[in-house]
């Protein structure tokens, strides 16, 4: 019978030779998001474009409320919204809006959605989950870029090829621009995949996917196998692009069991050499030392085996001073000996014979034997050769340090001397740069071992037709930047714009935000998405424009029945502004060394956001162990691009606010900064909490339940904090 | 389109733990009834999963020809391998092999305790998969994927299943291992969060560090009475709240899900609480011996959730502190495999005693699994380095056969020659058991209906008894 395998993969290549055969050629099949953006007549705006019609407007302290956390991802203090509520000059809340934007907590909470769309982390998930220790360069260049409103186009190109793009002070490094490169650079990777070329393509399509969705709403690596079903992006498009990618560094070293993660030094290229030649000097003096150390260990072990028998039939009988031995080295003869839990087969026969003299000398001779093979350096041997062997080579007749030569020494002040003067390493990111031109083939169903045509690097033919300008030198990544950067490239606008869309209502113009193909969402408004784009590229490519643009409008300004649950960052960076602890400081890594972890370490769990008062944009994410807070609220897994963040509704997170010890210690805090008459504590809570006063039924409701709280005065105050910071207002924006 | 989004469907329904299952899910999209697909054998599912891969020509996979030519070369090609250059000749296995019970199923001495209940195991010695190292292994057993994020398989059961009890995750895994993948192995992938394991503890953390099994469960300020009057005080104001927003149902389904929350904290304890356990109980698990003790306390925690009604449970055996490198023996086999199997054998067998004494066996499916087996080459002398191509894993009660082998390995046991099971068929066969059409049970994500067991998998309707 022939197996499941085959009989699928036979009735795949017939489906595929039918639908190549059945397929139109790509630029027939021209879809609305490839078409040039529509002219808006003058004069329209937003409004008139949504035809949304007159809905009330929100209360003052509501859009106030809403405009902070859209904009900042937090609360107001409550002086701030004291004063916003007091302030009546008709442009007090075009005033708000320019104070927020110029706020550095702005690119903090915007740099957190692109994060999403750029699948950030700090490790590389998959298998062994090591660290990208450098990736928060990246989450840096994301948040400044938002708050120094770096144009979207620039911010584009410097995410595709950065590292190939001048520096703009004119510095010979445009550590910018490197940095940038995370964004292709940080993705999952199975490194210790052993199909290495299975694994670097498998990071080459990784780059390609979001990529694709993250700029131009296409998912282009569903033509891996074969040509898109949907869309009109042939399989000979997706490896034009890949041979874009693959002729990319990505790795240090491909080979190897577990591959090595490459680094990018951000100093010119003398500085970086002259950094690795100092990094390769240590290492050679500590190979020098390794061999000295091999032969003085061979020496001792000489030395020491003709009286192995003697040592071990001392260790068995616990004769500490048996004549002629050495009792360090009797002592450890002892340790090893002694029975323990495990089975140890290599003892079993000196263990179980009745004569353990006989047994020793038998031990011996097969000692020696094992030395003297060994010295046949042609001969590979193994730990597991003659595990009595290594045990005891590595163990009792190991060289201990402090009997080490003086040539060993001698080496290990030099070792010493190199490292003391080893300058610190240069600023280092996570990043990519020009690697090995490769020739790409087509891989037939995705297969790297089954090669078809040839192709040359370029973009696809549906969007960029079939005359373009041939890639001739580098990698492709430059032109591709400009290419997708280019104001005339349809998607990446409207794309964008419909994602600023997206973060201030909930839902996008077009509902798929990262699909703009023919299974994406058609727009609910394809007039008003080409305004915003044009207005867009009209503008710079401001994303600060287009949030003036978009919330001056009556449509963002109206009251909104729908509430909008808050993010897990904007919930937990709330809490902590409410009691006054959040810290404030911007950037850098809270994590220490650059090491990949070892396989147990408290390292491999993220730190918890429990205890820290940074923003949680912050906190380093290990794909593989995200903290139990961000899987209770939504946040997603940070290993494919993030077009929206769901948000679920189950009981574990009501148990996080009634239980948690992090919103006990907010509440407390909260308590801790009331002042005044119990009245005047109520009304300070709800500002700080809800950013508003309270009623005068809430006053009562307040003042009663403290007082007729079934419990000491203190924690009355305690729950009564907490209730609100658990109430469905504190947690919905409206 | 026949479904919701996922947004919608979320800010549509009120849910605890897992309160919907397919059928809720499918009742409130597409009109399709809440019932199973046929009539399940299982109810649940219990997954032993033997993290590092135990060697099946050790365990359940009997080979004299590897005995005979202990030390010749592989008279075939040697696949890729994950330890390149370290693999030597054919490596016997060190142990004996015996009959056991009526169906005289072969076991080794590794396994005297799970031996006395052979008559309940369904071995399958045919098992493959797509990688050779970790990291793909566990995640394609744990996911039906070695690249891909994907929901996980128990992610996928009580998406189908639904709950049994309100008050409890429906999914739970038990002090599972954060390397290889780690929380992928039990997240709920693009299906909706309440679908995700519940983890009680971490491999490598001992149970006598474990404070709460779930975390915020217990409130440690204030009494249930202090408690009850915050939680009325916060409904409160959650309804004033919803009246100056009528049109939102989200805000309802909160409401909800609080009173739920209140309810599970005092009722969920109980469930996690193994000093109501007898004594003569928790000796039967193992957990009187230190060697035994963690594992018996996640077998018979096991069996407590699954008498409440949790779906899906998974006791992991992990890498951490005290295992050293676990099944993963890459060298010395005999003391790493002993000592393994001593801390697993005796509670497994605990396990499946007492849930046949409880009449439990024969609606929930036990089943014990590697990422892969190991070669029956030598590594580094005296280790055995992965096998993905063929291996053995066992099911036991829950409408499987009892007593039964099923497929074989080559002469050595290198690959899987007859009735190849691979992983999505493991999936298929187990989902089936569960009531499930593996090519049924499907959720629309990114432009496109998935499956756990993607475009492949059969049903090995020859283990079904």
């Amino acid at each position: 019978m022939m197996p499941v395998s085959m009989r699928l993969r036979g009735l795949f290549v017939f489906w595929l030779a039918l639908s190549a055969w059945g397929a139109p050629p790509p630029e027939g099949r021209q879809i609305w998001s490839f078409r040039p953006l529509m002219k808006t007549e003058p004069g329209k705006t937003i409004d008139s474009l949504l035809a949304s019609g007159s809905a009330a407007a929100a209360a003052k302290l509501t859009l106030m409320r809403r405009a902070y956390f859209d904009l900042t991802g937090l609360p107001p203090t409550e002086s701030e919204a004291r004063a916003f509520l007091a302030d009546a000059a008709p442009d007090a809340y075009a005033r708000l809006i320019e104070r927020l934007l110029a706020s550095p907590r702005y690119g903090e909470h915007w740099g957190r959605h692109w994060l999403d769309v750029a699948r950030y982390a700090d490790s590389t998930g998959a298998d062994e989950d090591h660290r990208y220790p450098h990736a928060w360069r990246y989450r840096d260049y994301v948040i400044d870029a938002f708050n120094r409103d770096l144009p979207y186009d620039q911010f584009v190109r410097e995410q595709i090829a950065g590292d190939l793009l001048p520096a703009e002070d004119g510095a010979s490094v445009n550590a910018r621009g490197i940095v940038a490169t995370g964004f292709l650079a940080l993705g999952p990777k199975l490194i210790a995949e052993q199909d290495k070329v299975k694994m670097f393509y498998d990071i080459v399509d990784e780059q390609i996917d979001v990529t694709g969705k993250a700029f131009l709403g296409l998912t282009i690596a569903c033509a891996r196998c074969h040509d898109h079903k949907f869309d009109p992006i042939l399989t000979t498009d997706y490896y034009a692009l890949a041979s874009i990618f693959a002729s990319t560094k990505q790795l240090a070293k491909l080979e190897g069991t577990v591959s090595e993660l490459y680094v990018s030094p951000l100093v010119d290229k003398p500085a970086a050499e002259a950094w690795l030649g100092y990094k390769k000097k240590v290492a050679d003096k500590q190979k020098e030392i390794d061999e000295v150390v091999g032969r003085e260990s061979a020496r001792y072990r000489e030395t020491l085996a003709p009286r192995l028998a003697d040592y071990m039939m001392a260790a068995w009988e616990k004769r500490s001073n048996a004549a002629g031995l050495d009792p360090a080295v009797l002592e450890k003869w002892v340790k090893y000996l002694e029975p323990g839990q495990d089975r140890r087969p290599q003892l079993e026969a000196f263990q179980n014979a009745a004569d353990k003299a006989a047994a020793a000398r038998q031990y011996q001779t097969q000692f020696l034997a094992a030395m003297e093979a060994r010295k046949d350096k042609s001969r590979k041997f193994q730990a597991g050769d003659d595990r009595f062997y290594s045990d005891v080579a590595g163990g009792p007749f190991g060289l201990p340090k402090e009997k080490r030569g003086a040539e060993a020494a001698t080496l290990e002040a030099e070792l010493k001397k190199l490292k003391d003067a080893q300058p610190a390493d240069p600023p280092l990111a996570c990043g990519v740069a020009e690697g090995d031109p490769v020739e790409q083939r087509v891989f037939v169903r995705g297969n790297p071992e089954s090669k078809g045509e040839a192709v040359s690097k370029r973009f696809p033919i549906v969007l960029a037709g079939r005359d373009q300008a041939p890639i001739t030198t580098g990698s492709g990544r430059r032109e591709l930047a400009e290419w997708v950067a280019s104001p005339r490239n349809p998607l990446t606008a409207r794309v964008m714009v419909n994602r600023i869309w997206q973060w201030h209502f909930g839902e996008g113009i077009v509902k798929t935000p990262s699909n703009f193909g023919v299974l994406g969402a058609r727009p609910t408004h394809p007039e008003l998405l080409d305004f915003l784009a044009a207005k867009f590229i009209e503008s710079g490519w401001s994303v600060k424009a287009m949030h003036r643009l978009i919330m001056s409008s009556a449509a963002y300004r109206q009251h909104r029945g729908n509430g909008r649950r808050l993010q897990v960052e904007e919930m937990r960076d709330a809490l902590l502004t409410i009691d006054g602890s959040l810290d404030p400081a911007m950037g850098g890594t809270t994590q220490s060394g650059v090491g990949t972890d070892k396989e147990f370490s408290d390292d491999r769990k993220t730190q918890d956001p429990d205890r820290s008062t940074r923003r949680l944009v912050y906190l380093p994410l290990r794909r593989s162990n995200l903290p139990s807070l961000l899987n209770l609220f939504d946040f997603g897994d940070a290993t494919t691009s993030c077009e929206g963040r769901p948000s679920s509704n189950v009981a574990p997170q009501a148990l996080f606010m009634m239980n948690g010890p992090f919103v006990e210690a907010r509440a407390r805090g909260l308590v801790a900064r009331l002042t005044g008459s119990d009245a005047e504590r109520i009304e300070q809570a709800h500002w700080r909490v809800l950013s508003r006063p309270a009623s005068a039924s809430e006053l009562r409701d307040g003042l009663n339940y403290v007082a007729h709280f079934p419990g000491a005065r203190e924690l009355a105050w305690t729950s009564f904090a907490r209730s609100l910071m658990a109430s469905n207002e504190f947690l919905y924006v409206h | 389109m026949p479904f919701l989004s996922r947004r919608a469907m979320l800010r549509q329904t009120a849910c605890g733990f897992g309160l919907m299952g397919l059928s809720g899910l499918m009742a409130a999209s597409s009109g399709e009834s809440r019932e199973p697909h046929f009539t399940p054998r299982a109810k649940r599912v219990i997954f032993l999963f033997m993290h590092g891969g135990p060697a099946h020509m050790d365990t359940f996979d009997p080979k004299p020809l590897l005995t005979r030519d202990h030390g010749k070369p592989l008279p075939f090609k040697r696949p890729l391998t994950f330890a390149e250059g370290q693999t030597g000749s054919l490596f016997k296995s060190p142990w004996e092999f015996k009959q056991h019970g009526q169906s005289g199923l072969p076991i080794s001495e590794l396994f005297p305790w799970v031996a006395k209940r052979a008559d309940d195991l369904c071995v399958v010695r045919s098992m493959v998969g797509d990688s050779v190292a970790h990291g793909g292994a566990v995640l394609q057993l744990h996911t039906g994927s070695n690249t891909f994020t994907r929901p996980a398989m128990g992610a996928w059961f009580v998406y189908g299943l639904g709950t049994e009890n309100r008050n409890l995750p429906s999914y739970i895994t038990i002090k599972p291992g954060l390397s290889h993948g780690g929380a992928k192995n039990w997240s709920s992938g693009f299906l909706p969060a309440q679908f995700q394991g519940t983890a009680i503890g971490h491999g490598g953390v001992s149970i006598d560090e474990l404070k709460q099994p779930i975390e915020h469960l217990r409130n440690t300020g204030l009494t249930p009475e202090q408690q009850r009057y915050e939680l009325d005080m916060i409904q409160k104001q959650n309804r004033a709240h919803r009246e100056r927003f009528q049109s939102d149902p989200e805000l309802d389904a909160r409401i909800q899900a609080f009173e739920l929350a209140f309810r599970m904290q005092t009722e969920a304890p109980e469930s996690f609480d193994l000093g109501r356990e007898s004594d003569a109980t928790r000796k039967l698990y193992g957990m009187d011996e230190a060697a035994t003790r963690d594992f018996g306390w996640q077998c018979l925690m096991a069996r407590r959730l699954a008498e409440r009604g949790v779906r899906f449970i998974q006791i992991n055996h992990e890498y951490g502190p005290g295992n050293e490198v676990g099944w993963d023996a890459h060298s010395e086999l005999i003391r790493l495999h002993t000592k393994t199997a001593r801390m697993v054998d005796r509670p497994i067998y605990g396990l499946l005693t007492d849930l046949k004494s409880r009449g439990m066996l024969d609606d929930t499916l036990v089943c014990w699994s590697g990422e892969f087996g190991r070669t029956p080459i030598s590594q580094a002398g005296d280790g055995r380095d992965h096998n993905p191509y063929g291996y053995s894993m066992w099911m036991a009660g829950g409408g499987v056969k009892a007593g039964f082998a099923y497929g074989a390995t080559d002469d050595y046991g290198y690959y899987a020659v007859e009735n190849r099971m691979h992983i999505h068929d493991l999936h298929a066969t187990m989902l089936h058991l569960c009531g499930m059409d593996h090519k049924r049970l499907t959720y629309f994500h990114g432009g496109r209906h998935h499956r756990l067991t993607d475009v492949a998998g059969e049903v090995a309707t020859k283990v079904l008894a």
